[in-house]
């Protein structure tokens, strides 16, 4: 293997660790301690459960840009049903149902009338963010509405007192989340299935897969995950806005095209996902560790991620 | 020789200006509003002041995001900042406080609302600035008339204005409040408040029969004053005032028309209290009081030009 080919494969991973080391080197103190790893891991949950269900479409080659506004929506539907009285699990039962509705209408949207993902989740985008205003009433819920043991659930953990350190609740979560996602996507025929679409959704449906269904079932599990995430978001801000969850849906498809950048073929995989859930992370934390400024660290994570997927479609072509 | 005494010289300032960033206190100050002017106001009055005190700053707008505020106050923690500011509702980031609580970092609140977590918040008096506008209606119309309020209660900082002017019309025997409209604000509150208005001002048709405008806020008041202007009832003496003074409604004050007065807070005036304050925590004062208010200027037009 030559050095190309090493950087080509590994290149993300090489930048992932040098941008480790410059944090370290710079924030001796600070960076890389069990606290800030700890910090960091929560920081990027709800981000990471919403990259981790994009890569489900993502793997077809579909998008779903309508995640943000769904996070915010599931969030202010739960905080709703809070403020009316309802015990939390009814609460959550129903924002998750709405994330799957939502998901199933995407797929319905793309696969049996056949809209162009970018387009018809750029429409629901506008109509579940317009739920979740008309919804609140265009308010943020917080305060005596929100339950305590809610939003208690992102301020805990689970204690490991023989390390005297605590895994906050949001980082498990989304911890399964990835181990849930991955299963499906490696370890089993619908997985397989899926990315068949991707490769080739003609080739897929001649050979007898039922695409419709499939991609159906796809963008289900993508609204799904973004509506845990809305909850997520809530609880950890023990409060819910129909605003809350637009910043999402940009850096989730970042996410997913940094991991893609690391697989042989170019196709998204879940646990290279993770790392680029990992890049953003760690770099918005050590970047405001080291005081840089906040616009100059959004331009500099842009560029990141347009450096790596330019470099990894330059050394492909090459191949 | 020389060269190297130039390069002594050299690094002993590299070695001193390390030393004074080392020695100089850390405070950061993290907001998701830094777009917003006020917001960018209340940062220029923090920074002067920071300066001055020679602090080592860092400001970090989250871009509305609240959750990543909760972020950034645990990695300011984590860098061991020796102060921390917030301009966000702390209730909702209350789990970033509880980390700076327990790392005994003082947080202060700049315009944020008041919580046991914040060592005190620096604000603007809300009740005062409603009590300063509502006395001017009551002055300004001879303490009779029928008065139109503008109020949004949903929204507490506002509610608050609306409850003193009610208290303050109520005083006045011979003033009556004939309606109080919440506009809907999705728009900006300012085309609302005017179909609103328009729709007032055609169902009293008499001259004289609308003797004021009370708005908890600028914009219904700016809508309030476009009503009256299409209906062509500009010389009916209808006072109309606002809160905020923002720069629309300094422009209709200048141009000495219906809008006669708004309330203007002190932005910079908070940032830089702000800072004191923060400077005060971080020196181990113990600050009493849970809110320190700012003065706020009356702005009619005698004094719009200053």
């Amino acid at each position: 293997m030559n050095i190309m080919n090493i950087i080509k494969k590994y290149g993300t991973l090489i930048g992932f660790l040098s941008i480790i080391i410059f944090f370290t080197i710079n924030l001796p103190t600070t960076f890389l301690t069990a606290n800030n790893l700890i910090n960091i891991s929560q920081q990027i949950s709800m981000l990471a459960v919403v990259a981790f269900t994009m890569t489900i479409v993502m793997v077809m080659n579909d998008f779903d840009l309508s995640v943000g506004s769904m996070a915010s929506l599931s969030g202010i539907v739960a905080a709703v049903l809070f403020s009316m009285g309802y015990p939390i699990w009814i609460g959550i039962i129903a924002a998750l149902l709405v994330g799957i509705i939502g998901g199933l209408f995407n797929g319905f949207l793309v696969s049996i009338i056949g809209i162009l993902p970018f387009v018809a989740t750029l429409g629901t985008l506008t109509m579940f963010s317009g739920f979740a205003f008309l919804v609140s009433g265009g308010k943020t819920i917080f305060g005596r509405d929100i339950p305590t043991e809610f939003s208690s659930f992102a301020r805990t953990g689970l204690e490991i007192t023989s390390l005297d350190i605590k895994i906050p609740f949001l980082s498990i979560l989304a911890l399964l989340i990835l181990l849930i996602v991955w299963f499906i996507l490696e370890q089993t025929i619908y997985g397989r299935r899926l990315y068949a679409i991707g490769g080739n959704t003609e080739a897929s449906f001649l050979a007898g897969i039922k695409v419709k269904q499939l991609r159906l079932s796809a963008f289900a599990l993508t609204g799904l995950g973004a509506a845990i995430a809305g909850l997520m978001y809530s609880s950890r801000v023990a409060s819910s806005n129909p605003t809350q969850g637009s910043g999402l849906m940009l850096e989730a498809i970042a996410a997913v095209f940094l991991g893609m950048t690391m697989s042989e073929e170019g196709e998204p995989r879940v646990l290279f996902t993770l790392l680029g859930v990992l890049i953003l992370g760690v770099l918005d934390n050590g970047l405001t560790q080291m005081n840089v400024d906040s616009y100059i660290r959004e331009i500099l994570i842009g560029f990141i991620v347009i450096l790596a997927v330019a470099f990894s479609s330059i050394t492909k072509r090459r191949n | 020789m020389r060269s190297c005494i130039k390069f002594l010289s050299f690094t002993l300032l590299l070695f001193f200006l390390s030393m004074s960033k080392a020695w100089s206190e850390k405070v950061t100050v993290i907001t998701p509003y830094l777009a917003q002017p006020g917001t960018q106001m209340y940062v220029e009055g923090f920074k002067a002041e920071a300066s001055n005190k020679g602090w080592d700053l860092n400001i970090i707008d989250t871009k509305g995001d609240v959750a990543e505020v909760i972020s950034r106050i645990e990695d300011a923690v984590n860098q061991k900042v020796d102060g921390i500011v917030i301009n966000v509702d702390p209730s909702q980031v209350a789990a970033g406080l509880e980390v700076a609580a327990a790392a005994n970092i003082p947080v202060v609140g700049m315009d944020s609302g008041a919580n046991p977590l914040l060592v005190t918040n620096v604000t603007s008096n809300g009740y005062a600035m409603a009590a300063e506008t509502s006395v001017y209606v009551a002055n300004r119309i001879e303490g009779k008339g029928n008065v139109v309020m503008f109020v949004f209660d949903a929204f507490p900082p506002v509610q608050i204005r609306g409850v003193v002017a009610d208290a303050i019309f109520g005083n006045f025997p011979d003033i009556n409040v004939m309606d109080r409209i919440t506009p809907d604000v999705q728009d900006g509150g300012i085309a609302d408040s005017r179909a609103k208005m328009e729709a007032l001002l055609a169902a009293n048709p008499a001259e004289g029969s609308i003797a004021a405008v009370w708005a908890a806020w600028d914009q219904p008041a700016i809508g309030a004053m476009q009503a009256i202007e299409a209906a062509g009832r500009t010389d009916e003496g209808i006072v109309i005032v606002g809160i905020d003074a923002n720069p629309q409604a300094r422009d209709a004050i200048k141009q000495g028309g219906n809008f006669e007065a708004s309330i203007a807070q002190d932005f910079v005036g908070i940032g830089s209290a702000t800072a004191n304050a923060i400077g005060r925590a971080m020196s181990g004062e113990e600050i009493k009081s849970k809110v320190i208010y700012v003065p706020t200027v009356l702005i009619t037009s005698a004094n719009v030009g200053d």
